[in-house]
């Protein structure tokens, strides 16, 4: 979404919680700029109205969203995503991505997919996927291919198990620098992690009681400040030795 | 038949009977049903009409096919060129226009009942798109011609068939979203659905809604624009006027 005119200076509300009605630009006394609007934010004529309620974030040069953490996914162009199979058509696997529709993965995304070596997924199967296109209204694509057509780190996810967050932590575990309570638990165990967008990810270690640990410290983790998260991960790791 | 109540005396009530054919047709003689023709066929009027008083159903052979040719209401087997009724209603025979060289009389079946108009391979309709997928759109005919229809009847518009340009190159989501009005030319399609096709300039979408919930005005054959918002979305617009 874009709006024409623009202000220097960014608003006041940025990096605070923002609630639906909240007005926080107003473009009648700027000059002629863009800026872009992301998710949460919507224009009624000359104000910029807050839609979700969230955090307020600005990153130059002009781009403002709001950003909130749900259990509920909203598909978007780009994602990777963690997906179960539900069901199997003759074009498409039907893959259930905790949005508010199934989505299609055609049977021929793979890397060196053809009609001759579909792949047999049955129902239940976990995969790491890409969003291809999320439009309104229509059923979500997907693909196990990256970009250009190579594989890269889609497809099933065999063992392991899948927890269930939130967006929030999702956005968390996967941000730059690493989530602390990955690196405090990668330095003692040795796990894979593959984190999906839409809220859920999935950890596989040699052994099972490691899986559930890892699965139980990053769940609980997200409702825990800082400190709390080291004097929680010193005690977790100490009883295990 | 009559329900018998304490302390009431005997009602009479209207109760129904089942005849055979036979039966229907003794009863017919006795109290003759006027013969009400559907409006539809004004054209028709010009010709003689003479429809019979025998009721045909579905199956009925009506003809042979070297005899009589198959109008509305009938079809010819073509395994063995005889003429049988598509529909319950009565035979009707259509005697040929003096200049057409094949001499040959059309038996139609008249229904008994007035339906709504039924779509035919060719007419313009009106559908209001319900789901967009990939490859294709589906859509709920609303009106045949300028007439409503009266029963369910559903289309699709299939990729190939929404311009005439660039055809595998479309982007169902660019030129349709649920809940539009499209102005679509028929055909017959498949078991499921008709096939719509928006192939022309007069053909597309002719009302749509915006994400804000405006009627949009076009703007171009590609792109509408809302008025609430000034957004601007597109769709593939039918040209609409002089």
């Amino acid at each position: 979404m874009e709006a024409k005119p623009s202000s220097n200076l960014s608003s006041k509300f940025v990096d605070q919680v923002v609630v639906p009605g909240d007005v926080i630009l107003d473009l009648s006394s700027m000059a002629n700029q863009t800026i872009k609007l992301g998710g949460g934010l919507r224009q009624d004529g000359d104000s910029i109205s807050v839609m979700k309620a969230g955090t307020l974030r600005f990153t130059k040069p002009n781009k403002y969203w709001v950003e909130s953490s749900h259990k509920r996914y909203v598909p978007c162009a780009g994602d990777n995503v963690l997906g179960v199979v539900v069901d199997t058509k003759p074009e498409n696997f039907l893959v259930d991505i905790r949005g508010p529709a199934l989505a299609f993965l055609p049977v021929l995304a793979f890397e060196g997919g053809t009609r001759r070596n579909i792949p047999k997924f049955e129902v239940g199967t976990l995969l790491y996927v890409r969003v291809v296109n999320a439009n309104t209204g229509m059923n979500p694509e997907l693909s196990c291919m990256d970009a250009s057509g190579k594989a890269a780190e889609y497809g099933v996810l065999k063992e392991g198990y899948m927890f269930e967050s939130s967006t929030g932590l999702s956005r968390m575990l996967l941000s730059s620098p690493p989530y602390p309570v990955l690196e405090a638990l990668g330095k003692k165990l040795s796990f894979e992690i593959a984190v999906g967008i839409n809220g859920c990810f999935w950890v596989n270690a040699s052994q099972s009681s490691t899986v559930i640990l890892v699965g139980n410290a990053i769940q609980k983790s997200e409702s825990l400040s800082m400190v709390q998260q080291k004097i929680y991960l010193e005690k977790l790791l100490k009883s295990i030795q | 038949v009559y329900p018998k109540e304490r302390g009431t005396p005997y009602k009479l009530l209207p109760f129904v009977v089942v005849l055979s054919p036979a039966a229907i047709e003794v009863l017919e003689t006795l109290f003759p049903v006027p013969n009400s023709q559907p409006q539809s066929r004004k054209k028709d009027r010009m010709q003689e009409k003479i429809a019979e008083e025998e009721m045909v159903t579905p199956g009925e052979v009506l003809g042979k096919g070297s005899e009589v040719k198959a109008g509305r209401g009938a079809y010819i087997a073509p395994y063995n060129n005889t003429v049988y009724a598509s529909l319950t209603g009565r035979r009707c025979i259509v005697p040929s226009s003096p200049e057409s060289p094949d001499q040959r009389p059309t038996v139609e079946v008249i229904g008994h009942k007035a339906h709504g108009p039924v779509p035919e391979p060719g007419c313009v309709v009106i559908a209001r798109v319900t789901k967009v997928m990939a490859r294709m759109a589906s859509a709920d005919i609303m009106c045949v011609g300028s007439k409503a229809v009266r029963e369910k009847f559903s289309g699709i518009i299939r990729q190939q068939d929404v311009r005439a340009t660039e055809i595998d190159k479309v982007d169902m989501h660019t030129s349709f979203r649920p809940g539009d009005i499209v102005k679509a030319s028929l055909s017959l399609g498949d078991a499921r659905a008709y096939y719509l096709s928006t192939a022309q300039n007069e053909l597309g979408v002719v009302s749509a809604e915006s994400m804000a919930g405006g009627t949009m005005v076009p703007i171009s054959w590609t792109e509408m624009q809302c008025p609430l918002t000034g957004q601007i979305e597109q769709r593939k617009v039918a040209k609409v006027g002089a």
